[in-house]
């Protein structure tokens, strides 16, 4: 290179690649002006809704909405923490995280006028525990844990205690998740799921160390994958991923586990400090449309609390929620559970 | 002469400028934080309270997780000595070459890598489970009745591993195998040694530092990635990373996470150490 030009590409590089990182940086913000209508800041778990059903309450409503996911109620807590107020409108946290936002004052009050369909939802999903006037929130969606097996090799699995069979030798696949298997584990030794006992938890990891050289793995994500390839013949998973692996292999059954299991229900809310409640209010309303709920569980087979939603009869679906309970929010014991997490792997 | 060499120092500063400032904001004031974190009190929703104190550095002395951090650096180990195992035949039989043929080995050597290890991390899960391409193969071909458990357990995890981290182990040795001098080679073929011979005694010692280098890159992120433990692991393995992501995201417990960091860090600078002291240098770490 002559001298000159090497001139030329030294002044030249760093002025380029500021160029670069300035477009980057004032890029977005341009095109965040150019949108003058209303939006709405959605944060949802992953895979929950179809984005058919976002694109077209934008069209319907003339509105944007930005959408974003997490796939924990711990990314979602992180999430509204580290992020200014203002930033998300509506969330979807489940019971014991909408507990949590209420004490700490993170939730804006739901004008139930301004849901009509909220006398869609039935009665049975109202006043639960975590919020018992239903003040912050509504129902959504209800998941449950189940067993599901395969009967063709399998006669039945009813109790935690038919994990422990010896024939089931690395054979079972097991949720990921440190509060739902403690639980499980608690309710398969006779305690509650949110008992706190240091000899109780001890007393589940007893019952666990059992079903241990039975587990081929935890997974959270797709526990349905390891049914339908075949890998395993038995497991504890969440009820919406039992429906698609049953449709995917019909000599796959699933059960409510005798002991108890645990209920998972997550809700609408809108969050303290959003700029568009009137919006957020609409969405929700939006949502709780029956053909919307219809739609949504076709696609993610959980339990709608809507009633023209074809789901669980009445009687078992009071069964499910009374045997069924809630992870709670258990304050500073939360250390012995991740510790207890660690011994159990 | 003395104008041009100002000249130069200007550019250099504008072009060293970027980088250090991005070193400050990105790399020393979060790690500054990470550091203070772990002293904090956890406020149980993944918060923390302004309360100095030594209880998360003691509950890292718990015998659970430091039976954690042994597991981890076990699997680590394994992972380094089975990439060293296959580096060293690799390298001295690429040194035998010509330099058309080793460019073309090396590009293919690194060629999938340049696809995202997490994605090549579930490619691997077609090859090894139950009724996966390796099992289904064996299978038919009558070599084994029962499908291999090569997956979901720790075999699937240092499967995993070293297949990631193979390059980085591959890179500093191959470079330091084809340093050797021949003459040194010959003589001691002269004198008699074999091949085994010639690899412990000639190229092992003058290539130490390579493999030093290579071990180096390939034992810190072992201990780490926790995505490989938990996809080939079936998520029974917990190692550090495991622990770490999950004071983070699911016991809300971020001054303990912290805490595990800086003893993990506290880990890694005690090897950089070590590799300072035989002889190693810094920038060819960091050209890895």
């Amino acid at each position: 290179m002559k001298p000159s030009t090497r001139k030329t590409v030294l002044i030249l590089t760093p002025i380029i690649l500021l160029l670069i990182i300035a477009i980057i940086i004032f890029f977005p913000k341009q095109s965040d002006k150019e949108n003058e209508q209303r939006t709405l800041n959605v944060l949802n778990w992953t895979s929950y809704i179809p984005d058919e059903i976002i694109e077209e309450f934008e069209d319907e409503y003339k509105v944007k909405v930005n959408y974003s996911t997490y796939s924990s109620n711990e990314e979602l807590l992180a999430k509204l923490t580290s992020s200014q107020t203002g930033t998300y409108d509506v969330v979807f946290p489940s019971d014991y995280m909408v507990d949590l936002l209420i004490s700490r004052d993170m939730l804006n009050p739901l004008d139930i006028e301004k849901l009509p369909n909220s006398t869609n939802i039935r009665e049975q999903f109202l006043a639960q525990p975590y919020d018992e006037e239903n003040k912050y929130s509504l129902p959504f969606l209800l998941a449950t844990t189940v067993f599901l097996y395969d009967s063709s090799k399998i006669d039945k699995i009813s109790s935690y205690k038919d994990l422990q069979d010896p024939s089931l030798e690395n054979n079972l696949v097991l949720l990921d998740d440190q509060r739902i298997i403690i639980g499980a584990m608690l309710n398969a030794s006779g305690y509650e799921m949110n008992d706190t006992h240091a000899d109780h938890l001890e007393a589940s990891l007893e019952f666990f160390n059992k079903i241990k050289p039975n587990i081929k793995a935890f997974d959270s994500d797709s526990p349905k994958t390891f049914f339908i390839t075949k890998e395993v013949d038995a497991g504890l998973v969440w009820n919406a991923e039992a429906t698609l692996a049953i449709e995917e292999n019909p000599d796959l059954r699933s059960a409510y586990p005798e002991e108890g299991f645990a209920l998972s229900m997550d809700n609408y809310v809108i969050l303290k400090g959003s700029k568009n409640t009137e919006l957020a209010h609409e969405f929700i309303n939006y949502l709780l449309r029956d053909d919307i709920c219809q739609r949504i569980v076709d696609e993610y087979p959980y339990i709608s609390p809507n009633k023209s939603v074809e789901s669980l009869p009445d009687e078992e679906l009071t069964e499910v929620l009374s045997r069924g309970s809630y992870v709670e929010n258990v304050g500073a014991d939360i250390k012995s559970f991740d510790r207890l997490w660690a011994k159990y792997k | 002469m003395k104008k041009k060499s100002e000249k130069y120092s200007l550019f250099k500063a504008v072009f060293t400028l970027p980088v250090i400032i991005y070193s400050i904001l990105l790399i020393l004031v979060p790690l500054a934080f990470v550091f203070f974190l772990s002293f904090m009190k956890s406020d149980n929703y993944g918060g923390y309270l302004l309360e100095f104190n030594l209880e998360n550095y003691g509950e890292v002395l718990d015998s659970t997780y430091l039976l954690i951090f042994l597991k981890s650096i076990l699997i680590g180990l394994a992972t380094t000595f089975i990439c060293l195992l296959i580096s060293y035949p690799f390298a001295i039989f690429l040194r035998g070459k010509t330099e058309r043929q080793r460019n073309l080995i090396m590009k293919l050597v690194m060629v999938p890598f340049l696809t995202n290890s997490l994605i090549r991390t579930y490619g691997l899960i077609t090859l090894l489970r139950k009724n996966g391409v390796i099992n289904s193969g064996l299978l038919a071909t009558g070599l084994i009745s029962e499908p291999l458990n090569l997956m979901y357990n720790n075999i699937g995890i240092l499967i995993g591993m070293v297949y990631t981290l193979l390059p980085f182990m591959i890179l500093p040795v191959c470079s330091a195998v084809s340093k050797v001098d021949q003459n040194l080679l010959d003589a001691a073929e002269d004198l008699g040694a074999g091949k085994i011979s010639k690899i412990f005694r000639v190229y092992l010692p003058l290539t130490i530092q390579g493999a030093f280098n290579g071990s180096l890159m390939v034992f810190i992120p072992a201990i780490g990635f926790f995505f490989i433990a938990d996809i080939l692991g079936g998520g029974k393995a917990m190692i550090i990373g495991n622990l770490i992501k999950n004071q983070f995201l699911t016991a809300r417990n971020w001054p303990l996470g912290a805490a595990f960091s800086i003893v993990l860090l506290g880990l890694t600078f005690v090897l950089v150490k070590l590799y300072r002291k035989i002889g190693g240098d810094l920038d060819e770490l960091g050209g890895g």
